[in-house]
């Protein structure tokens, strides 16, 4: 019973970090998402404690591994639009593949290639 | 009319929207048993796999889709919530995201200019619409920035938010395999990689396969995520 109350005052934090992060990016007008800026208020209160409360852990991770549940309703969300998407489906479809694997393809290389620089530099001192 | 018929409606829509999560999570169960029973492959990717046949259902009873979103908004402000918890193994992994500044860096400039010129570029080669182009281009952030970015350059929002959900089931679903083939072996880059491509979709597969690789595609996702909204515009305004 005392688990399940702190639990459901994890997921209140989590709640109001995002909360939080909206307003203040809507009242200031960031070009930032507020759930990014409540990413970084969550983060400033585990650094400022110094380490993550078994209740806030087991919310934050249970809902990480079950993002994908979340974003069912977003895929549902897509046949309204399938007139459009058959419109250009050809260069949809290319675009969509093409485009994520070159994305993929500069990302992950940019990242290899400074890491192996940056990181044999620290290692040779 | 006196408020109890205000009251009833209140309630039907509740229950409405409480019936149609269920049937979401029936089916999310369903997608993972079946992901489980294939050992876990990224080909069975469980957006895909319930939102599928829950289409089909609409479809086949004629059912409106807006009757569905009552309880997919729930669901989707829930996204919220969640995506905070990303601070969690950010913080347990925090030297190692520290450690990768100048690799994330580089990662984030090159990343995000391919994501969007690439889809520019083969949008117009294949001779798609204008509109389509511009619903196109902010195709790997998460949805409520390339709603927004779409709306600024002249795209349709909503056809950018369907591109946003398609791309993230691409890459969350051929993520390993283009890794694979590209000797892609480390994992802060196959998780930055896939943040900056397929941002929450593909976090969420890179959860699955590990916490670093989880880590580094969610503090990809938030990075891209400002960078296009930031950037795409003014490249608009200066090559559109």
């Amino acid at each position: 019973m005392r688990l399940a109350g702190q639990l459901f005052l994890a997921f209140l934090l989590l709640a109001a970090c995002d909360t939080a992060g909206r307003l203040v990016s809507w009242w200031l007008g960031l070009p930032v998402p507020g759930t990014v800026i409540g990413i970084l208020f969550l983060l400033g209160g585990l650094v400022a404690i110094r380490r993550v409360p078994e209740a806030v852990g087991r919310v934050a991770d249970f809902l990480l591994a079950h993002l994908n549940f979340l974003y069912i309703p977003a895929g549902v969300g897509v046949m309204s639009y399938a007139a459009l998407l058959a419109e250009d489906l050809w260069p949809i479809l290319v675009a969509l593949f093409a485009s994520t694997f070159l994305a993929m393809l500069a990302a992950g290389f940019a990242f290899m290639a400074v890491a192996r620089l940056t990181e044999k530099r620290s290692r040779g001192e | 009319m006196s408020d109890i018929g205000i009251k009833l409606i209140y309630w039907d829509r509740v229950f409405e929207a409480g019936f149609w999560i269920l049937v979401t999570l029936f089916f999310y169960y369903l997608a993972l048993r079946i992901q489980r029973a294939l050992g876990g492959t990224p080909l069975a990717n469980p957006v895909l796999l319930a939102a599928a046949p829950i289409i089909g259902l609409l479809v086949a009873a004629d059912i409106w889709v807006g009757d569905y979103m009552g309880g997919g908004q729930a669901l989707l402000w829930l996204l919220g919530p969640a995506t905070v918890g990303i601070a969690v193994p950010l913080y347990r992994n925090f030297t190692r995201v520290r450690s990768a500044l100048l690799p994330m860096a580089a990662a984030l400039v090159i990343g995000s200019t391919v994501a969007v010129i690439s889809a520019i570029v083969i949008g117009e080669a294949m001779g798609a619409s204008v509109e389509t182009i511009r619903s196109l281009a902010p195709k790997s952030v998460t949805t409520p920035i390339a709603m927004g970015i779409a709306g600024e350059i002249g795209g349709y929002p909503s056809l950018a938010a369907a591109f946003v959900i398609l791309t993230g089931i691409v890459g969350a679903v051929f993520g390993a395999a283009f890794f694979r083939l590209l000797h892609i072996r480390d994992e802060r880059a196959k998780g930055f990689a896939m943040g900056i491509a397929a941002h929450g979709i593909g976090t969420a597969r890179a959860f699955q396969e590990s916490e670093v690789q989880g880590t580094f595609s969610g503090v990809a996702m938030a990075l891209n995520g400002i960078v296009t909204a930031l950037v795409l515009p003014l490249l608009w305004l200066a090559f559109g």
